[in-house]
C-alpha cells in the first residue's frame, strides 16, 4: 500500500533557485527509506513538502491517494517531521510541556494530553526528565525529545532530516536505536542522511538526490556502489556488505 | 555573570506557591489598590504586617533578595529627600527648606513603593511561568477580539527564546574575542559586529521555529488550561477581600 507519493514535484524559490525538480517517489507503508545527497541537493526542501510546510510550484503530494493539500492538519498529524536543528523546534519550558504542544494544538482534553505525554516520553526513554528544562538535555536527548513531540501526534510516517548532525557516538547510537524501534513498531520511516555507514543496514531502500533531482532509487545493496559520483562518501564494503553498515552492534 | 534572583521563580513547598494563580492575581491587584488608598500610619502598619506574614509563608529567600535589591534603598532615600525639601509646611529649624510635612509625605510615598515591590517579589517568586501563562490566558479569554491563546503562546516563546539569544550573543562575542576584536576600542564597530550576526541568526531561528510549530499543527484554538481550585484558595480570597473591605471603608 502506497502511503505517500510525490508526483512531478517541483519547487522554485522566489529568488529563482530551483531547489527540487520533477521528483517522482512512492513510499510504501512500513518502508524504511534512506534519502542521501550532498549539501544543497534539495533534501530539506523535499522533506518540507511531505507534510505541507512548503507548497510545490508544480506537481503534488498524495497521502493515501488523496491530495495532501486538501487536509493539511491531518497530514501534519500523520506525517511527523524531525528538523535538522532540534534546538529550534523546542517550544516548551519543560520537557513535558514541549511534548504537550502538539496535542494541545489539536484541542485534546487536558487529561488526555497528560496521558499522551507520559506515553511519548516513556517511548523515547525520557520520562525522568519530564520536569526539566529542555535546553539542559544532551544533543541526543534533544533529538529524542523532538521524536516524543512527534509521537504525541500518533503519526504513521516519521521523516528525520539529518538527525545525526552534531551528535557524539553515544548520541548517534541513541537516536539510531530509537529510529529502528519506531520502524519495528510499524511506523514508516524516511531518513535523510549522508552518513550511510551508520544507517544503511536498516534501510529497505536507498534514494539519492543530486541538484534537486532523484538520481538513484532502489535496493541499498544495488545502489550503494554508485553513490560516490554524487558527492556521497562510499562506505567501505566488507564481506557482510550493506548489512554491516550500522552503528548498532 | 552574577545571577540576579529578584523577580525569579523559586520552587518551595509553601501555601502561597500552591494557591491558584487566578486568586493570587486578584489578591495582588486588591493589595496594590489598597496600598494606593491607605493614608494613616495604622493602616500602613496593618498592611505591612499582612505582607510580612505573606513573606514568611512564602518561604522565599528574602535575606538574599533584599541584599540584591539594596540599590532600591538609594532610590527610596532619594524620594524621601526630594519630598522633604519640595513641600512647604512646618520648617525644621537647622536645615533650610526641610519640612515635616514633606518628610512624612516622602516617607509614606516610599513606603508604598516598597510594599508594591514586595508584592511583586512574592508574586513572581511563587508563580511558575506555566501558571502565569495559564492565568493570563484565563483572564484574557472572555475579552472579545483579543487572541488570549496567542498572547499566552507569545509570552511563553519569549521566555524560551531570551535565554537562547543570550547564549547566542555570548558565543558571538567569544568568537570575536578569539579574533582580537578587543584591540580596536571603537564601540560602534563592536556593536555592529555583534548586532548584525545576532539579528541574522535570530531571524533564521525564528523562521525555523515557525516551521517547527506549524508542522506540529499550531493553532490558536488550543486545549484550554485546567485549574484545580481548592477550599484554601477560596479561604485565602475571602480573607484578602475582607481585609481590603476594612481598609477601604
Ligand atoms: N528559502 C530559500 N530561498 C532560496 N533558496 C533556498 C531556500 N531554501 C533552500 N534554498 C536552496 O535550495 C537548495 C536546496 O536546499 P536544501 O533542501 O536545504 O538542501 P539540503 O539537501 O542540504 O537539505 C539549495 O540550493 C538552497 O540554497
Ligand atoms: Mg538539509
Amino acid at each position: 500500500m502506497i502511503i505517500l507519493q510525490a508526483e512531478k514535484l517541483t519547487h522554485k524559490f522566489p529568488d529563482g533557485t530551483v531547489a527540487i525538480k520533477d521528483i517522482d517517489l512512492a513510499i510504501s507503508e512500513g518502508e524504511f527509506i534512506v534519502i542521501a545527497g550532498s549539501n544543497g541537493s534539495g533534501k530539506t526542501v523535499f522533506a518540507r513538502h511531505l507534510n505541507g510546510l512548503l507548497k510545490p510550484t508544480s506537481g503534488k503530494i498524495l497521502f493515501f491517494g488523496e491530495a495532501l493539500a486538501k487536509n493539511i492538519i491531518n497530514a501534519r498529524k500523520q506525517i511527523g517531521l524531525i528538523f535538522q536543528n532540534s534546538d529550534s523546534q523546542i517550544v516548551g519550558q519543560t520537557v513535558a510541556e514541549d511534548v504537550a504542544f502538539g496535542p494541545e494544538n489539536l484541542k485534546t482534553s487536558a487529561s488526555q494530553v497528560a496521558k499522551i505525554v507520559a506515553e511519548a516520553l516513556e517511548a523515547v526513554d525520557l520520562s525522568q526528565y519530564a520536569k526539566q528544562n529542555p535546553q539542559l538535555l544532551s544533543g541526543g536527548q534533544k533529538r529524542k525529545l523532538a521524536v516524543a513531540g512527534v509521537l504525541a501526534m500518533k503519526p504513521k510516517v516519521i521523516v528525520f532530516d539529518e538527525p545525526f548532525t552534531g551528535l557524539d557516538y553515544p548520541g548517534v547510537r541513541q537516536v539510531l536505536k530509537q529510529l529502528v524501534e519506531l520502524h519495528k513498531s510499524g511506523h514508516t520511516i524516511v531518513l535523510i542522511t549522508h552518513e550511510l555507514e551508520k544507517t544503511l543496514a536498516h534501510a529497505d531502500r536507498l534514494v539519492v538526490m543530486d541538484k534537486g533531482r532523484i538520481v538513484l532509487d532502489g535496493l541499498p545493496e544495488e545502489q550503494i556502489y554508485k553513490v560516490a559520483q554524487y558527492g556521497i562518501r562510499l562506505p567501505e564494503i566488507g564481506e557482510r556488505g550493506v548489512g554491516a553498515m550500522t552503528w548498532l552492534s | 555573570m552574577a545571577q540576579l534572583i529578584a523577580f525569579n521563580y523559586f520552587y518551595r513547598d509553601s501555601v502561597i506557591h500552591s494557591l491558584d494563580v487566578r486568586i493570587k492575581f486578584v489578591t495582588m491587584i486588591l493589595f496594590s489598590a489598597a496600598i494606593g488608598r491607605i493614608t494613616s500610619p495604622n493602616q500602613f502598619i496593618g498592611v505591612s504586617l499582612i505582607l510580612l506574614a505573606a513573606m514568611v509563608l512564602s518561604r522565599l529567600p528574602f535575606a538574599e533578595l533584599f541584599r540584591q535589591m539594596r540599590y532600591f534603598g538609594l532610590l527610596i532615600l532619594g524620594i524621601i529627600v526630594i519630598h522633604s525639601f519640595s513641600v512647604s509646611g512646618t520648617k525644621i529649624a537647622p536645615i533650610p527648606g526641610l519640612t515635616v510635612e514633606g518628610f512624612v509625605l516622602g516617607l509614606f510615598f516610599s513606603w508604598r513603593l516598597f510594599l508594591v515591590i514586595i508584592i511583586c517579589v512574592i508574586f513572581t517568586g511563587t508563580t511558575a511561568l506555566k501558571q502565569l501563562r495559564k492565568g493570563i490566558e484565563w483572564f484574557l479569554h472572555p475579552i472579545p477580539f483579543l487572541p488570549a491563546s496567542r498572547i499566552a503562546t507569545m509570552i511563553n516563546l519569549v521566555f524560551v527564546l531570551i535565554p537562547m539569544l543570550f547564549d547566542q550573543a555570548s558565543e558571538i562575542l567569544d568568537a570575536q574575542k578569539a579574533r582580537c576584536i578587543e584591540v580596536n576600542r571603537n564601540p560602534i564597530r563592536r556593536i555592529k559586529y555583534l548586532t548584525v550576526p545576532l539579528l541574522l541568526q535570530t531571524f533564521k531561528r525564528a523562521d525555523e521555529l515557525i516551521m517547527a510549530m506549524e508542522s506540529r499543527c499550531y493553532t490558536e484554538e488550543r486545549t484550554r488550561p485546567v485549574f484545580n481550585i481548592k477550599m484554601k484558595d477560596w479561604i485565602f480570597l475571602s480573607l484578602s477581600v475582607s481585609i481590603m473591605a476594612v481598609v477601604f471603608f
